[in-house]
This record gives structure tokens, sequence and C-alpha cells, in this order.
């Protein structure tokens, strides 16, 4: 999050919880994980060491290692009123980093209605992801996620208000529930940097900051979403940066990102889950030349994964498919790729405390602009992980 | 040994029907078995079912009488539950996190305070109707209190069955279930006492049958999303 806030804030609010006693809640919820990981690669030097590589880790880093830590933690200031904050730890072959990638209030007015009002003020993502909804944005079905969930926990940002407003279940027959929000932000005017210039990757870049206003507009989305019971689910998104293309600030320019989503997810026969989520939209930066801006791009990503539990046991396949297509006509600037990628999971959950993964991913790309490092335009990249994740959670 | 051991059971025998007889007495019960079937005459679990007075009269609960409406997995057990007028509901709350139950159905409408454990005193429903129940916190909670002027109800089984006991005069069998959206003609019917007899009393619905609420699948997260 741009380091806006800083590892002292996380003590203060820790210390900040009371216990409470058997009956009495405590008012606040702590949940910490870890996961040690062993990582095999096989593919170009990885983007987080600037280059072209389209996982997280190289071979350099195969091996053994702390690769992501989280601390979720929520605090209730009053009955209706509770803050959210996730702090992330994230090592690679760079080192490692600690952020913040959350930080919200959220007021949950009680009232005795037909609807319900939910309301978040502060930094948080936008609602897109059906992967990520365990704590601190890890997903329970796979170690890495989407490309298309990637790049929004990359790129995305709300640094603002959302408002939601839904139709409670008993006023539409039972287990249906209708709900809209609107959101209103700042500070997300570089959004589709990362998309343009390196494309989508499998795992959060901690180390840029697309979370800079340049040009004082306010950007927005709205979001559609329609649950029945716990067998289906489906949202849909318009997501606008409003973003000047030509505003500069700071070595940071603006992109004007917009793009539409729909996201899909339900139980099927035989108690196999489904989740589909499918992105397009375009993105574009600079002053117009012949006719075109400087970057002018569309995009398109989506993902189909199949996961199934049996007691302590879970497998998940995932198939994603992303496309940057530019419409400039920069030379020596071509930023277009395409790319399809299989994951194959295994989870173990040993205990309360304990779930080993396994995991095998594989990527093919196909990028013109690698041709400038003097590399193959077509790549297919590989990387098995087996990781121990440690959890631990206290409060109510 | 044995016949001393015999001794209490045959005092029993004699003893219980003596009990009864005061209450065979006051009002001949009558047995009703009620069978709740689908439009394709499949059983439906889960439906309540109870006995209306004639005449919209009232039969309150005696002081003391007292029901559980329970939150377990971030649900409430169970889904539907009947109690008669003057009933005390407790709520405990089985679970390790805090809840924050409320009703907004008028005229029971209450808020409880956020709370572990078995923390407060019931909640007393001096009025009959529907008390559909939510949580603040967990936004896809989902239960229903049906208050009813009578202390003749039950739930329909696996099988579609209920067993009710019901007083010798005229009145209504009444059937209700959030899943079912036929029209109220659909779940009243007429009750003539029999005296001793058995009877036996079938609902078919003619409308399909909404999703039911609670049914619990391990296959994907639907929370925090």
């Amino acid at each position: 999050m741009d380091r806006l806030l800083t590892l002292p804030v996380a003590m203060a609010l820790l210390l900040s919880g009371e216990f409470g006693t058997a009956d009495e809640p405590s008012r606040y919820r702590l949940e910490l994980g870890a996961d040690l990981s062993y990582v095999d690669t096989n593919g170009y030097p990885s983007w987080a060491e600037g280059s072209a590589g389209k996982l997280r880790y190289d071979s350099d880093s195969d091996g053994l290692m702390l690769s992501q830590a989280y601390a979720d933690y929520s605090l209730r200031l009053a009955d209706t009123l509770d803050m959210h904050t996730v702090a992330l730890l994230y090592s690679d072959d760079i080192g490692s980093t600690v952020d913040f990638s959350e930080a919200y209030l959220e007021w949950r007015p009680m009232t005795l209605t037909e609807n319900r009002y939910r309301l978040k003020l502060g930094a948080f993502y936008p609602r897109v992801s059906l992967e990520n909804t365990g704590p601190g944005w890890s997903s329970p079905y796979t170690i890495s996620s989407s490309a298309t969930n990637t790049w929004i926990a990359e790129e995305f940002r709300t640094f603002g208000t959302e408002f939601s407003i839904s139709r409670k279940p008993e006023f539409l027959g039972g287990s249906h529930t209708l709900s809209l929000q609107a959101a209103a932000f700042y500070l997300n005017d570089p959004a589709g940097t990362l998309l343009s210039w390196k494309g989508w990757s499998d795992m959060q870049d901690p180390y840029l900051a697309p979370f800079r206003e340049i040009d004082n507009r306010v950007g927005y989305y709205v979001n559609g979403e329609w649950v029945v019971g716990t067998r289906f689910l489906l949202r849909i998104m318009h997501y606008d940066n409003r973003a000047d293309p030509e505003s500069y600030e700071d070595g940071q320019f603006g992109w004007r990102t917009k793009f539409d989503h729909v996201g899909l997810q339900a139980t099927l026969p035989g108690d196999v889950g489904l989740i589909a989520q499918w992105m397009e939209g375009s993105t574009v930066w600079g002053w117009y030349y012949q006719g075109v801006r400087a970057v002018d791009a569309d995009f398109y990503s989506g993902f189909l994964l199949l996961t199934k539990s049996l007691d302590r046991h879970r497998l998940s396949v995932r198939y994603d498919l992303f496309d940057v297509s530019e419409n400039d006509t920069y030379p020596l600037d071509e930023n277009s790729e395409y790319g399809e990628a299989w994951t194959f999971a295994y989870q173990y959950r040993a205990s309360d405390f304990a779930t080993l993964a396994v995991e095998w991913l594989q990527i093919e790309t196909y990028r013109d602009a690698w041709e400038y490092f003097g590399l193959e335009d077509e790549k297919t990249e590989s990387q098995l992980q087996i990781s121990l994740r440690l959890s631990f959670s206290s409060g109510t | 040994m044995r016949s001393w051991q015999a001794l209490p059971l045959v005092t029993a025998a004699v003893w219980l029907p003596a009990l009864l007889l005061p209450l065979a007495n006051e009002a001949v019960a009558s047995s009703v078995e009620v069978s709740v079937v689908d439009r394709d005459a499949k059983p439906v679990a889960g439906v309540a079912v109870y006995w209306r007075l004639p005449d919209g009269e009232r039969q309150v609960a005696i002081s003391g009488t007292t029901a559980v409406m329970d939150q377990v997995d971030t649900r409430f057990v169970p889904h539907v539950l009947v109690v008669q007028t003057g009933t005390s509901v407790q709520f405990p709350n089985s679970d390790t996190v805090a809840h924050h139950v409320y009703s907004f159905s008028h005229p029971n409408q209450f808020k409880l305070p956020i709370y572990k454990g078995d923390a407060h005193p019931p909640v007393t429903f001096v009025e009959s109707g529907l008390v559909i129940l939510g949580c603040n916190i967990h936004d896809n909670m989902l239960g229903y209190i049906l208050v009813v002027d009578t202390p003749v109800f039950g739930i329909t089984d696996e099988n579609g069955k209920a067993q009710l006991t019901t007083g010798d005069s005229d009145g209504e069998l009444v059937i209700w279930s959030p899943r079912i959206r036929d029209g109220e003609e659909a779940l009243v019917k007429a009750l003539v006492p029999t005296g001793n007899a058995a009877q036996q009393v079938d609902f078919r619905l003619g409308k399909a049958l909404r999703p039911a609420f609670d049914e619990k699948t391990e296959a994907l997260a639907w929370t925090g999303y």
C-alpha cells in the first residue's frame, strides 16, 4: 500500500485489543499466517528482479524460504463500527518487505428495514476477487492467485469509500440476496502501468507505487451482486479510474484504466465448487502520436477454477487466460502479449494450525517485447511449490 | 432379587393410567398425522405445522415455558423454531465468534447486544406472528421463529410427517415454511375432531419449493467475499 502505514502502527493496534471474558466477546480478532515454501522454478529470471519472467521466483531462489506472512487484524470500535487492517510480508530474491495491503473502517448500521446498508472508508481492494477470501487475501484453493486477481492485488486499491445496499434475503424468498455497491476513490491513477510494461503475472509486486493521485480526478466503480444461499453467486462490475492520461507527477504517469468484470461462483452437483471470473478493458497513457496515444492497450483476462474438498483434503485445478493487445504505433515499445496457464493444487489440512499445499503451475506466454532482451517471444515456464502454512487466530 | 427389581415397573403400570385419566377427561385428545408433500409428491421436511383454535381463541403458554434458538457454525439452529405465545426463547451462542442477533419483525422486534456464549436473559414473545432473525455481523445468517397461539404444533420430519394431538373442538391445521410459495388457501385445512380415532391430513403443494436455505456445503468459501 505504498507504505502508507508502518509496522509501529500495527503493533499499537495489536496492543489496543482487550481480551474478553467467556461470554463477553473481545473487541478484536487477529489472524496470523506464515508460509514456508520450497520452490523449484523453470523459466526466465523473475520479473521481481526486473526481468522478463512471469513467475515471482526464478531458479536462483529455488529452495526453502519464508515466502509470505500476513497479519489480519479487526478491532470493534463500537457495536456497528469495525476497523480492519491487513499487513503482509513478502520475501523473494530481492529481499523482504512488510506493508499494509488494506486499512479501512466499516460501518454496519443495524436498521430494522428491508434493506441492509454498509459503508467502507479507507484503503481496500475493489470487489473483484472470488478467490482471495481467506485472511490476508490468501486463497483457500491454491497458493498462487490467478493472473486476474494478482493484477487486482498489485495495481488496485480503493482509497475512498464504498457504499453498499442489499435487500435482505427474507424479502426475496428466503435464500436470494441482491446488492449494489458504488465506490468513489482517489489515488489509483497509475493503475495499468504494470499490465502494459510487465504483462500478467502470478504474484503481487510489493515494489510499485500505483497508489497516487496525479490529476485530482475521482475514480469510481459500481458493482451488482446476486447470491442464492451457498449455491450461486454472480457479480458484475464497471470500473473507471477516470485518470487523465496526459498527467504526470514525480515520475508517475496517469493511466486511464477502465474495465468490466463478471464473476461467477457456484456449487455444482457432487459438491464441486466452480469459480469463474472474466475481465475486459483498456488502459491508455500519454499524448497523441499519429492519432493514438503513446500507450493504448486493450486487455482481457479470465480463469475457471474447479475445486473439491473431502474431509481434510482439497484438490483444485485452474485454467487462466490473459491478453494485452496494443493499438499504439510507438516503435520499440511493443507491449502486447497472450498467455495461458494451468495450475494444479492439492491441500492437506493437518490441523487448525497447519496446512500443507503442493502446487504445480505452468504458464505459456507469447510476448513480442521479449525479443528486445534477446529472448524467444514464446516461452513456457513452470513452477513447483510445496508450502506449509501455519496459521493462528484469536479474539472474536 | 428379580421380583424386587420388577416392583417399580408394576407400580408405574398402576399409577400412570391414573395420572393420565384427568387429562383425558378434560379434553378428548385427537391424534392427527400431518403429511406434507411437494408437487412431485416428495415429502417436505422442516415444515411448521400447528393447530389454529376456532374463533381466534388464544392459548398462552404457562409462565416458565422455554425454548432454544442456538447459533452454530454461523447458522441459526434450528432454522425454523415454533413456539407458543408467551414462551421465553434463549439465544445461546455455540460459536467461538460473537453474534449480534436482531429481529425487525413487527411486533416482535428486538436487538441483542454483541455476545458470545449465553450472556443475557431470554426473549419472551408475547405476541404471535413470524419472527425473522438476522445477525448484523454475519449477513448471511437467517432464522425464523413462528410464534403461535396454541400449544399444539410440530415440525415435519424427513418423511414429511408430523404428529399432533389436538383438542376436541373444531379448528384448523396450518402449515408454514420459508420454502413454500403456495398461497394461504393451500396451507390451511379445517379439522373436525373424531374423538379418539386417529386422523390423517395431507397437504400437497402446487408450486415448486424455494431452495433450502441452510444447505451446508464445503465446496467453496461463502463468507468474506
